[in-house]
């Protein structure tokens, strides 16, 4: 599939200033989407990512049909659908507990939407078994749902949703119902699946490492607003806000005073002598109360000696938390700034410091971010 | 883009999309069944207070009729036998299917199990009119005549599955682990039956006994060809007043009797839905 | 400890069944029996049978002796129970067709509403049959409420003669089993994912297509045991072929019932309701089958 038109990307689909309003004139009325706009670019893999009650489900479900928009327009390339039943949408949907018909066997479960279309026979049956060997899953086309395992119901899902070549699909956390294994697995699959069909992707979760693993584009929404779009650098480096920094990945948040400003360098200060060193990003006076972030990852405990570069502090060890392949210190910095960062465990798999013992913590000043509000 | 390219690429629009699932005219269609459930009900009410002599003429409000049909003792000895019959079959098919109850939800798994199961819920399968029959037959093979006993005891039997299906319904809602807790905390199994299971249970059986009742003094057909002379209930009694003609006395009678069905089945609602309350979490 | 218990698991849940047993057993399982027997015995005049075998119930069903005492072929019995399978389906499709939008409308409530629709319709079902057949006679009946507003507004100028007739029996059996109907399709509507509705739609089903390809194929099972529900009690209905068919136009329960009271033929009685049983098992099976096949495919989902 071309993806580009002359150079410029093409729009898939265009949320124009939707906004959704349950119970409307109701005396408890429940605004789950607010004036949203976003455009999802063709051949995109592009991920709804927040918290359950965001509105990330409920964007989808009116993309696909299952809501009606109470304000705003939808476009898909260059077609205006929020008026149109879900049968008239040329988008199709894996489902979040998959929705396979009980009543039909995998074959007819696929070949759904295309007799629903009226294809031909012979074209069905191609079709039928193409997807389904797509997916691994082309042995089983005689059996019912029920005797599928979780992740072969998946397959399945996604194998129905397929087989009409929708011009978007759209997955609502289909992987939320596998194991862990299991899901990280699908999670390659999904994508070298997309990259295969070139067909857009919009995928719900609410799981950021997903989101991270698999996506061209996120959108992180909250509250019924899109707080971000970005690539997953983007979003993880340069989180717009707190909760975007907080709900991406652990985060280190550092409230403090501007005391500072110099051309390249704003100084932030914390208690009577906790300064830090952070980018000059603009828009800031001295006196401003400001966030601080700083990713776990990018901090490094060593032990206090005099070897101590000058671009460290000292801190004494105020918790451990052991996770097998990293352990998370919350380092206590004084000035009740506490810190949380992560060491790796040594080769003979003892942990590198103890409870109560004094370290020294170092991170650079591209480290750290300040967070705009 | 112009309004009008809009409504070429939209063709719905201006038009409620009813959601996945809805269909147009379900609301109305809903409404019309209620009217003919209702309609004979509410018919046969209003008719009952009308002071005309014929059933269908109206003649202005009254209520002689109940008064009459108070009077007389046709229906007051009708009365009579509808009562005993119904409270004595109430309380013995309430008492049997609540062990019966117990045995098939707590007994765990065992052989005849469906049968018995089957065999409780048999005079649901069957025909009312072939019940009748057999009954019928039955008691005049082996010669019993105890008059109002014999319609008694036929009621008691198709009784029994009524009163079982609450009791049991409600010992599979409740779970086992009360009565685990109470064994674990040194109750003796009377001592967790006494003081967990009958409480917890009390709902279902109050709910089968008012199911009992009211199947029992509904009853028609049966009683009618088992009842002799003697042993004449309520309902019989309506049928041979509207086989000799219509009055509006009929209309008095029944209406009382509906009203008595009618509010057990709504106290039977309310038990039931306040025994779903305090155990389902 | 009570001591009356026998110490034995098994012994406790026999004792506990014992009393079932006992009085379904006695006063229901062996008077089938007994009437079975019956059947095949010969009529006394006077009510009750002569101990002498004979085929005679079961002949009577098909056959008549003429004037020269030859067996002719009678197809007047044969005739009531076509009618009564006749008018038996005829008022479960009715009930079908009105009481599915119901069930189904019932199922889009939200979940406290649901409950008071239920409600609603069990409520006429627990009140006496036979009072709410006789309303239908107020309604139907010459100068009853239907009629007496049309012949007032000059659009009838005659009884529509609504009463004694099978249409009338028909709304009377439709009436009297709806509920019936209703609530087994709502239990399985009410299982219903709406998910798969959703996926049918989102796969390019029509709002009917969604209806015929996922919705009436998932609540096969309550369509089958709400006609089941409806069916039996039909054919062996004896007050609405009395009241509003008037007595004359017979049904297999009043024919049933008529062989006891007036005719004073119990084995052809008891033949009747053979027959009627034999149907009932019939049907059963049928279910039972039905619900099996229904199991595997529901089964694990």
């Amino acid at each position: 599939m071309i993806t580009c038109n002359g150079g410029k990307m093409t729009t898939a689909i265009d949320i124009r200033g939707v906004t959704k309003t349950y119970n409307p004139g109701s005396n408890r009325p429940v605004k789950a989407l607010d004036n949203v706009s976003l455009a999802i670019n063709d051949n995109e893999f592009f991920t709804l990512l927040g918290p359950s009650g965001c509105g990330k489900t409920t964007l989808l479900r009116l993309i696909a049909g299952f809501e009606q928009v109470s304000g705003g327009e939808i476009m898909l390339f260059d077609d205006e659908i929020e008026n149109l039943e879900p049968n008239q949408r040329p988008v199709n949907t894996v489902f979040q507990h998959y929705a396979l018909f009980p009543h039909m066997t995998v074959a007819a479960n696929v070949a759904f939407g295309l007799e629903r279309l009226k294809k031909p026979r012979s074209e069905i049956e191609a079709t039928v078994e193409r997807v389904l060997t797509l997916v691994k899953m082309k042995h089983l086309g005689d059996r019912r749902p029920n005797q599928l395992s979780g992740g072969q119901q998946q397959r399945v899902a996604l194998a129905r949703a397929l087989a009409p070549s929708p011009k978007v699909l759209l997955l609502d956390e289909p992987l939320s119902a596998l194991d862990l294994k299991l899901r990280q697995a699908m999670r390659e699959e999904l994508k070298q699946l997309q990259k295969e069909t070139g067909i857009t992707f919009v995928f719900v979760t609410h799981d950021q490492e997903e989101a991270l693993a698999m996506s061209d584009r996120i959108a992180v929404m909250s509250d019924g607003e899109v707080q971000q779009i970005g690539g997953p650098t983007d979003i993880y480096e340069h989180p717009v806000n707190r909760f975007v920094a907080d709900f991406i990945g652990d985060t280190n948040f550092l409230d403090c005073e501007i005391v500072s400003i110099r051309d390249d360098l704003v100084t932030c200060r914390i208690g009577r002598e906790n300064l830090f060193e952070v980018e000059n990003t603009g828009g800031h006076t001295v006196g401003d109360q400001v966030t601080l972030f700083l990713r776990p990852e990018k901090i490094s405990l060593s032990a206090l000696d005099t070897k101590n570069g000058p671009d460290t502090r000292p801190g004494k060890v105020a918790n451990i938390v052991y996770l097998g392949n990293q352990t998370a210190y919350t380092v206590d910095m004084g000035d009740g700034i506490e810190l949380v960062a992560q060491a790796r465990p040594r080769e003979d798999g003892k942990l590198p410091f103890a409870f109560g013992e004094q370290v020294a913590v170092g991170f650079s000043t591209r480290a750290l971010r300040m967070l705009a509000q | 883009m112009s309004d009008q390219e809009h409504a070429l690429s939209a063709p719905n629009k201006g038009k409620k999309v009813l959601p996945v699932g809805h269909y147009r005219g379900l609301g109305a269609w809903t409404v019309f069944f209620f009217v003919f459930l209702y309609l004979p009900i509410v018919v046969l009410v209003f008719y009952s207070f009308n002071a005309n002599r014929t059933v269908m003429s109206w003649g202005g409000f009254g209520i002689e009729w109940y008064l009459k049909a108070f009077e007389n003792d046709g229906i007051q000895k009708a009365v009579w036998n509808t009562l005993i019959v119904a409270t004595v079959s109430t309380i013995f098919s309430t008492a049997i299917a609540t062990i019966g109850a117990l045995v098939l939800a707590r007994g765990g798994n065992f052989r005849g199990k469906t049968i018995s199961l089957g065999l409780i819920t048999l005079p649901l399968m069957v025909p009312e009119i072939v019940t009748a029959v057999a009954v019928l037959i039955f008691f005049s093979a082996i010669g019993m005549n105890w008059g109002l006993g014999n319609v008694i005891i036929a009621h008691i039997t198709f009784c029994i599955p009524f009163a079982f299906m609450p009791i049991r319904a409600r010992l599979e809602g409740m779970d086992t682990s009360y009565e685990q807790a109470a064994r674990d905390l040194y109750a003796s199994e009377w001592e967790t039956f006494r003081f967990v299971t009958a409480p917890l249970l009390m709902p279902g059986i109050v709910a089968g006994a008012m199911l009992a009742f009211v199947i029992s003094m509904d009853d028609f057909i049966i009683t009618l060809m088992v009842g002799g002379a003697g042993s004449t209930t309520l309902p019989v009694y309506i049928y041979s007043m509207i086989r000799r003609g219509l009055t509006p006395e009929i209309n008095a009678v029944c209406t009382v009797l509906l009203f008595v069905s009618v509010a057990i089945v709504t106290a039977y609602w309310v038990v039931s839905k306040k025994s779903q309350t305090d155990t389902v979490h | 400890m009570n001591a009356w218990l026998p110490k034995s698991v098994a012994g406790r849940r026999w004792l506990g069944l014992a009393p079932s047993y006992f009085v379904i057993g006695i006063f229901m399982l062996a008077p089938m029996v007994i009437m079975a027997v019956f059947s095949f015995l010969e009529p006394n005049p006077y009510g009750g049978v002569k101990p002498e075998g004979s085929m005679a119930a079961y002949v009577k069903l098909f056959f008549e002796y003429d004037l020269e005492d030859k067996l002719v072929f009678n197809p007047g019995y044969i005739n009531i129970i076509f009618r009564s399978f006749q008018l038996s389906l005829g008022a479960t499709l009715a009930c079908l067709a009105f009481g599915f939008p119901v069930a189904y409308y019932i199922t889009l409530q939200p979940e406290n509403k649901r409950n008071f629709y239920i409600f609603l319709i069990t409520i006429p079902f627990w009140t006496n049959l036979l009072i709410r057949t006789f309303a239908w006679i107020i309604i139907l009946g010459r100068g009853g409420v239907i009629e007496t507003p049309l012949l007032a507004a000059g659009i009838i100028e005659d009884s529509l003669r609504m009463m004694y007739t099978d249409g009338a029996i028909a709304i009377g059996l439709t009436y009297s089993y709806l509920p019936l109907m209703v609530l087994p399709i709502y239990a399985s509507l009410e299982k219903l994912d709406f998910r798969l509705l959703e996926a049918a739609s989102d796969l390019y089903a029509s709002r009917l297509e969604v209806m015929t390809r996922v919705v009436i194929p998932l609540c096969k099972p309550g369509i089958i045991a709400g006609s089941i529900l409806v069916f039996i009690p039909c054919l062996g209905a004896f007050i609405a072929p009395n009241l509003l068919g008037g007595g004359k136009k017979l049904m297999l329960g009043s024919l049933v019932q008529f062989q006891f009271a007036s005719a004073r033929n119990w084995p052809f009685g008891a033949a009747l309701s053979m027959l009627l049983l034999a149907v009932v098992v019939v049907v059963l099976i049928f279910y039972a089958r039905a619900a099996k096949k229904q199991a595997a495919i529901a089964g694990g989902s």
